[in-house]
């Protein structure tokens, strides 16, 4: 008999820890929002930043203080794709595109992804990426 | 892994714990992904836990003796029992010179401070004087000799008491040799540098007015001075001037140095300098020893309970060694055996042996000032006798066979064994006491390098006879060890050796009888085809079963080997070797014999092992010792 899957449902914890106005509770990541965030720490995350594990992250930083053009935006594109593949086991069919924004010094990056073992669309999240400092 | 297991030191294991705990009790799932925001909470909760289990663990490791790794922390908790770990020692050296002088003063005086540059190992050292030397001048000549000098730098601080209860008097320096401080007050009525004070180290027969100081060492290998309360020992005036001296060294590296070029400075009677008329020159007396290293932290872990348990007191072999480790810094090893135990009994008699860390023997000097210092510790009526080392040495014969295949350079291979065997004779074997395992010593050769296939060895030991030279003298030689011999003889053997009266180089050999104890004879070569001609037949007795060579009067004019030394060695019947009673062993790999063999079947040059060259397990039938 084969083997049935049952997918359960994504839930983190959110950072802001703004209670919900209502119930005061602490507010919760679901499904493509908890991956969205989980993918995102991922990409900010320094490598050694992490005690004992210091492999996870990614190392776009040092690339923000290139050129912004596309050499290094296929750089970050490289770098972001590994890191998800190597850390975040519940996305498949990822697709990332790295625009360079010179005027603003900053990348505009975007993911596409699939949920493993969940009926939901193709995700399509975007955020920027700019030097800080 | 349960969650109440508190005790874990492993991070990943807390952070299982967590996320196990999690499971079980939480609406969440992320937290198995290590980008999700709740991975990062659970590894902060997992890093503190693991900081403070850690830190727990360190701070109940560190507030016992046993387990305490750091060395302040050990320094501590053996101050609580009262033991002062050794600090460092400068090497020592006796020199003498002589300066001429055009000056009218009758004195002159070596300053303390730097005397001499000496070298050793390609390395200059310099040497000071803790205090200065006076001597007088004859018709323009002062003669200083025989002066001891110490290997280091001469260092001078000083204090004013303040009254306050917090005042520490911390000698800023590391590396200081402790028995060169000089310690000096001067209250408001004194002149110079004032009063010398006296180091202690227990505060017995001490009354309010003693003039004394303790040291106990502080943070980085420092000394601070203690003075008395007015209870024990003589309390500090406001506005006393404390002066210290000291050597700073680099402890055992000095050791060696055997040529001085001098550096020091002379002043005369009214304390002005003098420069000599002539060109210093420094006669070495002895060359520069007995610098030794702090004691290690495992050092002080071992003797801080014995010297308490001791309470102060020699009375058992344990007190002993830790006492004398105490008063004679310099001691690497002491053996101390009761006179009820010798054969035959001295009762009444404690006799010592010391091993010092450089070298064989303790000085006539340091035996005696070793003896008097015993006094104040031991019972009325127990005599010590400090007795020189007997050093039982095991040398091996072995046969090494050695994959050609896998050595590209034989005599590298060769030199990884002796360094290794000198490690394994430091740490396992050298000491009173100790046991030569002969098992130990064939699997160490193994596992030397993969090349090594295997390994033939046989054991020999061998006792250094101090022949008293052109006298007539009985010897007696004693093995600890019961000898294997062969009934046709040749079992004992020896260096070359001449007598008074007679002509050629003897050797010692024996003559077994049925009984275990057989007959010593002394024979030489003979020209003739290599058989050898009996001189004396009957020179002695030998006692197998005991491990013991009595030697009968005989006068010996020289000796082949140097120093007045003849080697005798015979094959022990176990090959584990023991070094009984007061017999220091000492595995000596300068004379043990390396053999290194092909093994033709292994490296696959006849497999059928035809040609393979074979190694006796036996002793052979040699004459003389080669």
């Amino acid at each position: 008999m084969a083997v049935t899957r049952i997918s359960r449902a994504f839930k983190d914890i959110s950072l802001s820890f703004e209670p919900h106005p209502v119930t005061k509770d602490l507010p919760i990541l679901k499904n493509s929002n908890a991956i969205i965030r989980s993918v995102r720490n991922l990409v900010e995350t320094i490598p050694t930043e992490r005690y004992f594990n210091s492999l996870l992250g990614s190392d776009v930083r040092s690339s923000l203080f290139e050129f912004v053009d596309f050499g290094t935006a296929s750089e970050i594109e490289e770098q972001i794709k590994t890191t998800i593949e190597n850390f975040e086991p519940r996305v498949s069919g990822l697709q990332v595109e790295v625009d360079p924004r010179p005027d603003d010094n900053a990348f505009e990056v975007t993911i596409f992804f699939d949920i493993v073992g969940q009926d939901f669309p193709t995700q399509e999240f975007t955020f920027l990426l700019e030097a800080t400092r | 892994m349960p969650f109440t297991k508190f005790t874990n030191l492993d991070f990943d294991q807390i952070r299982t714990s967590i996320k196990d705990y999690l499971r079980a009790n939480s609406n969440f799932t992320d937290f198995d992904f290590e980008g999700s925001n709740f991975s990062v909470l659970i590894d902060t909760l997992a890093y503190n836990t693991y900081i403070t289990a850690f830190n727990s663990n360190m701070i109940v490791n560190e507030s016992f003796l046993d387990s305490a790794t750091l060395r302040e922390n050990v320094v501590s908790l053996a101050r609580n029992i009262g033991y002062v770990p050794r600090s460092r020692s400068s090497a020592k050296a006796s020199v003498s010179f002589t300066a001429q002088t055009t000056s009218t003063t009758p004195t002159l005086t070596l300053e303390a401070g730097l005397v001499c540059v000496g070298s050793t190992n390609e390395t200059n050292y310099i040497f000071s004087i803790p205090e200065n030397i006076t001597t007088t001048v004859n018709s323009g000549t002062a003669t200083f000799s025989d002066i001891d000098i110490y290997q280091g730098t001469f260092v001078r601080n000083s204090f004013v008491v303040d009254g306050s209860l917090d005042q520490r008097f911390v000698l800023n320096n590391s590396f200081i040799d402790t028995s060169t401080i000089t310690v000096y007050v001067k209250g408001t009525s004194d002149s110079g540098l004032g009063r010398e004070y006296q180091l202690v180290d227990n505060i017995l027969n001490l009354n309010s007015s003693s003039e004394i100081y303790l040291i106990q060492e502080v943070q980085d290998e420092k000394y601070e001075l203690l003075f008395g309360d007015g209870y024990f020992g003589k309390k500090l005036e406001n506005g006393a001037i404390i002066t210290v001296t000291y050597i700073i060294t680099d402890g055992i590296e000095g050791n060696g140095a055997a040529n001085f070029a001098f550096s020091g400075r002379f002043l005369d009677s009214l304390n002005n300098v003098v420069v000599p008329t002539n060109t210093v020159s420094v006669t070495t007396v002895n060359s520069a020893s007995n610098g030794g290293n702090i004691e290690s932290v495992d050092s002080i872990k071992y003797f801080a309970p014995r010297l308490y348990s001791s309470q102060y007191r020699a009375v058992t072999a344990r007190d002993y060694e830790a006492i004398i480790q105490m008063i004679y810094p310099n001691t690497e090893s002491v053996s101390v055996v009761g006179g009820e135990e010798l054969d035959p009994p001295q009762f009444g008699n404690v006799l010592i042996s010391i091993k010092p860390k450089n070298g064989d023997f303790v000085s006539d000097f340091d035996k005696e000032n070793i003896a008097s210092r015993l006094k104040n510790y031991s019972l009325s009526g127990i005599n010590q006798q400090i007795i020189d080392l007997k050093v039982l040495y095991v040398e091996i014969d072995s046969a090494i066979y050695y994959n050609t295949a896998q050595v590209s350079n034989i005599n590298d291979l060769k030199t990884t064994i002796t360094d290794t065997l000198n490690t394994f004779a430091t740490s396992n074997i050298n000491k009173f006491g100790g046991r030569f395992k002969y098992s130990k010593v064939c699997q160490t050769i193994d596992n030397v390098n993969t090349a090594i296939t295997s390994n033939i060895t046989r054991v020999r030991i061998r006792r250094n006879l101090k022949a008293l030279i052109n006298q007539s003298a009985q010897y007696e030689i004693c093995f600890g060890n019961q000898f294997h011999y062969n009934s046709v003889g040749f079992n004992i053997k020896s260096t070359g050796f001449t007598l008074a009266g007679r002509t050629g180089t003897f050797y010692f050999t024996d003559v077994p009888a049925t009984d275990g104890t057989g007959i010593l004879s002394i024979v030489k070569e003979s020209t003739i085809g290599g058989n050898y001609i009996v001189e004396i037949k009957s020179a002695g007795t030998i006692d197998y079963v005991k491990g013991e060579i009595i030697i009968n009067t005989v006068n010996i004019t020289s000796t082949v080997k140097e120093n007045n030394i003849i080697e005798i060695q015979a094959y022990p019947e176990s090959n584990d070797v023991i070094g009984l009673k007061d017999l220091y062993l000492s595995f000596s790999v300068a004379d043990s014999k390396i053999n290194m063999v092909k093994d033709t079947i292994t490296s696959g040059e006849q497999i059928s092992g035809v040609g393979y060259k074979t190694t006796s397990s036996y002793l052979n039938g040699e004459l003389k010792r080669v």
